[in-house]
C-alpha cells in the first residue's frame, strides 16, 4: 500500500506505468522438454494508455499476461527479465508484499467468463471480499460502491444477489470487469474478455470497455486473438508470433502500414461483407513447435515474403515506421534500408507490400449462382419448435423456433444466420432428424423420392445420415485422441459403406486427399492432436465427406479457430459444393464467413426468419434491423 | 423448498421398495428355518421330529394366511416395531437387542466418522493448496499406503501393543466394573473400552477423505475462480478456504452422507475382534447362526440408514451449492 504513495509522483512525471524488459518465461515440466513460451519481450505502457495484444493461440500472449500478473504456477516461470510496475521492481516481489498492489493497482479479467466467479458464492460476496480486504469501505459503504460498479457495467442492481449461474454469459462478463474496476485499479489486465461470446454482446462489451476506458483513466493491455475487436480500441499494438514480438505500432500506423507479414496475414483475414468484391487472406501451415526450437525467424515457415536469410538469422526487433513503429522482419528492415541491423546484409527483396501475399479467398459479385433453377434438396416448412419443462408443478415453454420456412437448394449453400439463442442449433438438430419439430415439417427430397425427417426412427433414419452429416464448431473435442486419422475415417466407410480392409484404406487416402491434407499418407497414422486446429477440422469434414452425403451441416466450423486460417476452411468447403455438388448448410452468427461461401442467408431472431434470400441482397442491402445489428458487430479493422 | 420436498417424497417412496423387498426377498429363500432349528439342536444326523418342528413353529409365530394378508400383518408389525423373536437371543425380542446395541454403535462411529471426515478433508485441502511440496507427498504416500491395510490387521496390532504391550486400555468388550448410566464410572469405563476399536476405525477411514479432497481440490485450484481470488490479492486462507475448498468440498460431502449408511457393514470385522457389543458383531452373528428375525432387522436398518444418508447428502447439497437448487428443482 505504501507503492499507492510514490506512484502519484512518478505518475506526474511521465515515466511507464508498467515497463517490461527483456521477459522470458519458461515451461519446464519434469517429463517433457522444456518451452520458451515468452522470449525476450519489451515494452512499456504508460498511464492511461490503451495497448492491444494479439497473436494466434500458443503465439504466449497469455501466457504473458500471467506473468504480468506474478501468477503463473509451477512447471513455469520468469526465467529472465524484469517486470517494473510504477517504479517498482515486481518481478521477484515476495507474494505477501505484492498483495497489497493487487486489485488496488493491477487487476483482471479472464478470458472465460463462465468460470471466473466463485459458483457458490452470490455475486456480491466476490465483490465485498476483495474491497473489504483492500479498503476501509465497510458495510453500506461497500454497497454503494457495488452499485455503482452495477450501474457502470449497465447491470440492474437486482442481480447483485444472484448466483454466477443465473446469469447469462454476457452479464457475467460486465460484472468481471466491474469487479475489476472495483478499487479503481491504475492497470487492468483483459485477457481475451470477449471470446465465446456473441458478435452483438461481444460488441455492446467492447463499446463499455471504452467508455469507461476513456471516463476513469485506466490504462489496459487487452489480449486478443482477434486484432478485428482491439484495433480501433487501442493506442497501440503489439503484435506476439512464436513467443516474441514481431511487430509493434500506433493502431493506426498499423492498419495503414503494416511492417511485418504476419500482422498483414492477420489483417488480411478480415473484409467488409457488404464490399463488391470480398478478398481475404489466410496463413497456411501451423504455428512453430516452441519445445522443438528453430533457427531464423519462427514465421519463415509460412511465410509468403521470406528470403534465405529468414531461415539462418533471428530478426531483431527494429524501429522502421515511421512513428516509433517497430518489427522484427528482415524483409520489413532490408526494404527500409537497415538490412545492415537486421543482420542479413544485402539480400535482395521485392518492392512493399501491402497485403498479405500468401494464399486467398476471393469472392466478388458476379460469382453469385443463380440458384433459383435448382432443385431442392430440403425444405422446411412452418416449422416450430417448443421445449416444455418442468419446474416443480408448473411447466414453462421455450419456444425456440417459431414458424420457419425456407429450402435448401442442390448444390448450394445455404447460411443460417444469428446470434446465439435464436434457434440455429434447435434448426439444425430438426434437420438432422435428432428432435422433431412440434409444428410443421421438415422434407428431404432425396434419391428416393421425398419423406419426412422427423417421421424416421431406427433403421431409417440411420439411412437417412447417411445423406445428412454434422461438421461441428469444436474439431479440439470432436476427435477421439486415442485413434489414428486412419481409423476415425474408416468408421464410417465400415458402417454405412461397408468398405474395408485395402478397399478402406484407399478411401482413406483419397479422403485426406480431398481435404487437402497431402501428403495422405504421412496423415493416415497420425493422431488428432498432433495436428493443428485447422487441420483437425479438416479432418473432420473428411470424415463428413466419408459417407458421401449430399447434405452437409457445418454448426459454426471456424468460430473456435485462429482468424488466420478461418479463410482456410471456408475455401476447402467451398471447393466441395464446386466440385462434389454437396449442399451445406452453413450455420454462423459471422455475416463475413456467410458472405464468402453462401449462395443464400436465412436470418433467425429469436426464433423466427426475420429475412432471407441471395446472401449478396440480404447483406448489402438488409431490410431487417437485426440484420443491420449483425452487420455492424462484424469486426472489420479495415474499414478504418 | 420444492427441491426439499421432492427429495423427501422420492425417500419415502424408496423406503416403502426397500420395506417391500425386505419382506419378499428371505421369502425366496430355500429351506424352513423351523427344521433348521430343530436341527440344530438335535444335531445333524438326528431324525426332525414333526411334533418340535410344529412347536417351533408355534413359538417362532410362524405365518398363515395368503402372501397378501402376510404382507399386510408385516406391514402393520413394523409400524409397531415389532420384528419378531432373536433366534439366538432367545426368548428376547429383535428389537430389545438392537435396541441394546444400536447406541453403542451409533456412538462410536458418529464420532469415528466425523473425526476422520474433518481430519481427512482438512489434510486433503492442505496437501492439494501445498501440492509437490514435501506436506503432500508424505500425506498422499502414508494415505495410500494405509489404504491398503485391513482393519482387523490394525486391530489385532493395537491390541498387542496398546492393550496387552502396555495394558493402557480395555482390549474386548463395551465395559466392565460399572453399572451403565449416566454416571463417571460408567463413561469412563466405556471410553477406555472404545479407545481401541476407535482408534483402529481412526486410523483407516480418513484416507478415502484425504485422497478425495485433495484430488478434487488440485482441480479446483485451477479453475479460473481460484486465479482470480489470488489475483485479487486475497490472504492465502481466504483463497484456500473460500473459493477452493468450499467448492472442493461438494463431491466431498455426498460422499460423506452416503458413507455413513454404510458404516455399519464396515464395523462388523472391527466390533467382533475388539468383541464390542455394537450392531456390527450382532449382524456376525446373526450371519453366523442364521438369525432370520435379527438378520432382517438389521438389513431393514442398514437400509433405512443408506436412505436417510442419500437425503441427508441431497439435503445438504441443496444448501451447499446453489445449483443444484435450480437445476433439479
Amino acid at each position: 500500500m505504501t507503492a499507492t504513495v510514490t506512484t502519484t509522483d512518478r505518475a506526474a512525471t511521465g515515466g511507464p506505468l508498467l515497463s517490461v524488459e527483456r521477459l522470458s518465461v519458461r515451461y519446464e515440466p519434469k517429463r517433457h522438454a522444456p518451452t520458451e513460451a515468452v522470449s525476450d519481450v519489451s515494452f512499456e505502457i504508460r498511464p492511461g494508455e490503451f495497448i492491444g495484444l494479439i497473436g494466434e493461440s500458443g503465439s504466449g500472449k497469455t501466457t504473458l499476461g500471467t506473468a504480468l500478473l506474478r501468477l503463473l504456477e509451477r512447471p513455469g516461470r520468469i526465467s529472465a527479465g524484469r517486470i517494473v510496475f510504477d517504479g517498482t521492481d515486481i518481478t521477484d516481489l515476495p507474494e505477501d508484499d505484492l498483495r497489497g498492489m493487487r486489485w488496488t493497482e493491477i487487476s483482471t479479467v479472464f478470458q472465460s467468463s463462465m468460470n471466473s466467479l466463485n459458483p457458490v458464492l452470490r455475486v456480491d460476496e466476490q465483490f465485498r471480499d476483495v474491497i473489504e480486504y483492500h479498503t476501509r469501505r465497510r458495510g453500506q459503504q461497500v454497497s454503494d460502491r457495488i452499485d455503482t460498479l452495477f450501474d457502470m457495467v449497465l447491470i440492474d442492481r437486482r442481480f447483485q444477489r444472484s448466483y454466477p449461474h443465473e446469469l447469462s454469459g454476457g452479464m457475467r462478463q460486465r460484472i468481471n470487469l466491474a469487479l475489476a474496476l472495483a478499487i479503481e485499479p491504475r492497470f487492468v489486465l483483459l485477457d481475451e474478455p470477449t471470446t465465446g461470446l456473441d458478435v452483438v454482446v461481444q460488441k455492446s462489451i467492447l463499446d463499455n470497455i471504452r467508455r469507461l476506458q476513456a471516463e476513469l483513466g485506466f490504462a489496459v493491455l487487452f489480449i486478443s486473438h482477434d486484432i478485428g475487436t482491439v484495433l480501433d480500441l487501442s493506442d497501440r499494438i503489439l503484435v506476439m508470433y512464436g513467443g516474441r514480438i514481431v511487430e509493434q505500432q500506433r493502431a493506426r500506423d498499423l492498419l495503414a502500414d503494416p511492417l511485418h507479414p504476419y500482422t498483414k496475414g492477420l489483417l488480411g483475414s478480415y473484409g467488409d461483407p457488404r464490399a463488391e468484391t470480398v478478398t481475404i487472406t489466410y496463413v497456411p501451415g501451423r504455428p512453430p513447435d516452441l519445445t522443438a526450437g528453430y533457427t531464423g525467424c519462427a514465421f519463415a515457415p509460412r511465410c509468403p515474403e521470406a528470403i534465405a536469410g529468414c531461415r539462418s538469422v533471428e530478426p531483431p526487433l527494429l524501429r522502421l515506421g515511421e512513428h516509433g513503429g517497430e518489427a522484427a522482419c528482415h524483409v520489413a528492415a532490408l526494404q527500409r534500408g537497415q538490412g545492415e541491423r537486421s543482420g542479413v546484409g544485402t539480400e535482395e527483396v521485392g518492392p512493399v507490400v501491402r497485403g498479405f501475399a500468401g494464399p486467398q479467398f476471393v469472392k466478388t459479385a458476379e460469382d453469385e449462382r443463380s440458384l433459383h433453377d435448382r432443385e431442392v434438396l430440403l425444405s422446411v416448412d412452418a416449422v416450430s419448435k417448443t421445449y416444455l419443462r418442468r419446474r416443480g408443478l408448473g411447466t414453462t415453454r421455450t419456444e425456440a423456433v417459431r414458424d420457419a420456412s425456407f429450402v435448401l437448394r442442390k448444390g448450394a449453400v445455404t447460411a443460417l444466420v444469428g446470434q446465439s439463442g435464436s434457434g440455429k442449433s434447435t434448426l439444425a438438430r430438426m434437420i438432422t432428424g435428432v428432435e422433431s419439430p412440434s409444428t410443421g415439417s421438415v422434407t428431404f427430397h432425396g434419391e428416393q423420392g421425398s419423406f419426412a425427417v422427423g417421421s424416421r426412427r431406427g433403421r431409417s433414419l440411420r439411412d437417412y445420415r447417411s445423406h445428412v452429416q454434422m461438421v461441428f464448431q469444436d474439431p479440439y473435442s470432436a476427435l477421439n485422441p486415442t485413434k489414428t486419422l486412419g481409423y476415425i475415417l474408416s468408421r464410417p466407410l465400415a458402417n454405412y459403406r461397408g468398405l474395408r480392409g485395402a478397399e478402406a484404406r484407399r478411401a482413406v487416402l483419397e479422403l485426406l486427399e480431398t481435404v487437402a491434407l497431402t501428403p495422405a499418407e504421412r496423415y493416415i497414422d497420425r493422431f488428432g492432436y498432433e495436428l493443428s486446429g485447422g487441420q483437425r477440422q479438416r479432418v473432420v469434414i473428411a470424415r463428413a465427406l466419408a459417407v458421401e452425403p449430399e447434405l452437409i451441416i457445418a454448426d459454426e466450423p471456424i468460430a473456435s479457430l485462429d482468424v488466420s486460417i478461418r479463410a482456410e476452411i471456408l475455401e476447402l468447403l467451398n471447393s466441395l459444393v464446386r466440385d462434389r455438388g454437396v449442399t451445406i448448410l452453413y450455420i454462423t452468427h459471422d455475416l463475413l464467413s456467410a458472405r464468402m461461401i453462401a449462395d443464400d442467408v436465412v436470418v433467425l431472431n429469436q426464433g423466427r426468419v426475420v429475412e432471407q434470400g441471395p446472401a449478396l441482397e440480404v447483406i448489402r442491402n438488409p431490410q431487417d434491423d437485426y440484420t443491420r445489428l449483425l452487420l455492424d458487430a462484424v469486426p472489420n479493422p479495415t474499414a478504418g | 423448498m420444492k427441491y426439499f420436498l421432492r427429495k423427501v417424497g422420492f425417500f419415502v417412496l424408496t423406503l416403502w421398495a426397500v420395506v417391500t423387498l425386505n419382506f419378499f426377498i428371505p421369502r425366496l429363500q430355500p429351506g424352513d428355518p423351523a427344521e433348521l432349528m430343530v436341527q440344530k439342536l438335535a444335531g445333524k444326523n438326528a431324525q426332525l421330529n414333526p411334533a418340535q418342528v410344529a412347536a417351533i413353529r408355534d413359538m417362532l409365530g410362524t405365518p398363515t394366511g395368503s402372501l397378501w394378508s402376510q404382507y399386510w400383518q408385516y406391514l402393520g408389525q413394523l409400524a409397531h416395531g415389532n420384528f419378531g423373536v432373536s433366534y439366538t437371543y432367545f426368548p428376547f425380542g429383535v428389537m430389545q437387542v438392537i435396541g441394546q446395541a444400536f447406541w453403542w454403535t451409533v456412538i462410536l462411529v458418529t464420532i469415528v466418522q466425523v473425526l476422520s471426515f474433518g481430519i481427512g478433508v482438512l489434510l486433503g485441502a492442505f496437501a492439494a493448496w501445498k501440492r509437490n511440496g514435501r506436506f503432500d507427498t508424505a500425506v498422499t504416500l502414508v494415505s495410500t499406503f494405509v489404504g491398503t491395510l485391513q482393519p482387523f490387521w490394525i486391530a489385532l496390532l493395537l491390541i498387542y501393543g496398546l492393550g496387552y504391550g502396555l495394558g493402557w486400555f480395555a482390549t474386548s468388550g463395551g465395559y466392565e466394573d460399572s453399572t451403565p448410566g449416566f454416571n463417571w464410572g460408567f463413561v469412563y469405563d466405556a471410553i477406555s473400552h472404545g479407545f481401541l476399536p476407535a482408534l483402529t476405525l481412526m486410523i483407516v477411514t480418513p484416507v478415502g477423505w484425504v485422497l478425495g479432497m485433495r484430488n478434487t481440490m488440485v482441480l479446483n485450484l485451477g479453475e479460473d475462480y481460484v486465479r482470480l481470488a489470488k489475483a485479487k490479492g486475497l490472504p492465502d486462507k481466504v483463497v484456500a478456504l473460500r473459493y477452493a475448498a468450499r467448492n472442493a468440498l461438494l463431491p466431498s460431502v455426498t460422499g460423506f452422507a452416503l458413507a455413513l449408511g454404510g458404516v455399519l457393514g464396515g464395523t462388523i470385522l472391527v466390533e467382533t475382534v475388539f468383541d464390542y457389543p455394537g450392531l456390527g458383531r450382532l449382524m456376525g452373528e446373526a450371519v453366523g447362526y442364521k438369525d432370520y428375525p435379527m438378520l432382517q432387522a438389521l438389513m431393514l436398518l442398514t437400509a433405512v440408514a443408506t436412505l436417510l444418508a442419500n437425503l441427508v447428502a441431497d439435503l445438504l447439497y441443496g444448501v451447499l451449492d446453489p445449483r443444484a437448487r435450480r437445476a433439479q428443482a
